[in-house]
């Protein structure tokens, strides 16, 4: 797994690439989160355009920051969902969890309604 | 950090995650030689790398001096593989339910119920040194 990250309008937007499957990529991953969080950021998509597949780490990591952000009146949302990622969502009932978009755009334009 | 030994088509790994990418690229080779599609190769390889971890974390509790062995097999249509480490093992029927409305939100408890979730079968049994774990499923 590789991550970039950037901030578009406010927004933090992850971009992990590969697969999610634990060990030193996901703690990157996971540290990279709540760097963020503990800098008091509020607005976070993580992208998975080009993410092959994950495992209960990667939910893990994305479940947690989701919790942890909601708790703090932030938010973290999810992009463009690949079809093996969205089978472990609706698998796992997360897919209820989670908002999610069709592209990165979308996402960001949300935090505006 | 020291090398995975692979005999045939079993690899054997010092237990850490940082191995997690080598049983990986290891058992999606193999599979790709048996010809099986990709969504396949994602179900198992998903499934692999969650009973991988556990055997690390839970199994070995992270020693390094412990060794986790991941071992592939094609029997008819039924793609097997083995998980061998050094723990005591579990019973798979006592883990608690990960969709439950008190379990829906946590960071962990979802890796056997994927592993159940994507592969035909899974079966824990003890052996002289820790512990196997079996998986199955059939491939076209
Ligand atoms: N190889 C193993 N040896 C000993 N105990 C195990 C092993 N694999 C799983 N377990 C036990 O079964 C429990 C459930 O495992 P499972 O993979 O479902 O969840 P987890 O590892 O706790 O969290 P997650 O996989 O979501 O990160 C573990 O917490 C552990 O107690
Ligand atoms: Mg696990």
């Amino acid at each position: 797994m590789k991550l970039t990250e950037r901030e578009q309008d406010g927004v933090i937007v992850l971009e992990p690439k590969g697969k999610i499957m634990g060990g030193p990529d996901a703690s990157l991953l996971h540290d990279k989160l709540y760097e963020f969080i503990e800098q008091d950021k509020k607005k976070f998509v993580v992208d998975l355009k080009d993410v092959e597949w994950m495992n209960s780490t990667g939910l893990g990591i994305i479940i947690s920051g989701f919790t942890t952000l909601r708790n703090s009146d932030g938010k973290l949302k999810l992009a463009n969902v690949t079809e093996k990622i969205q089978s472990l969502l609706v698998i796992t009932k997360l897919q209820g969890v989670f908002e999610a978009f069709d592209s990165v755009d979308e996402a960001i334009q949300s935090f505006n309604e | 950090m020291k090398e995975p030994v692979i005999k045939g088509n079993t690899i054997i790994v010092p237990s850490s995650l940082e191995y997690l990418t080598n049983i990986d690229d290891f058992i999606e080779g193999i599979l790709r030689g048996f010809g099986t599609d990709d969504s396949a190769i994602a179900d198992i390889a998903i499934s692999v790398s969650e009973l991988v971890n556990n055997s690390v974390s839970h199994g070995n509790k992270a020693s390094e001096d412990k060794t986790v062995s991941v071992s592939i097999d094609k029997k008819g249509s039924d793609v097997v593989i083995v998980i061998e480490d050094q723990g005591d093992g579990f019973d798979p029927e006592e883990i608690s339910n990960p969709l439950d409305e008190a379990n829906l939100l946590k960071d962990s408890g979802r890796g056997i119920f994927i592993v159940k979730s994507l592969m035909d079968s899974l079966e824990v049994n003890k052996t002289e040194t820790g512990t196997s774990i079996i998986i199955k499923k059939a491939i076209a």
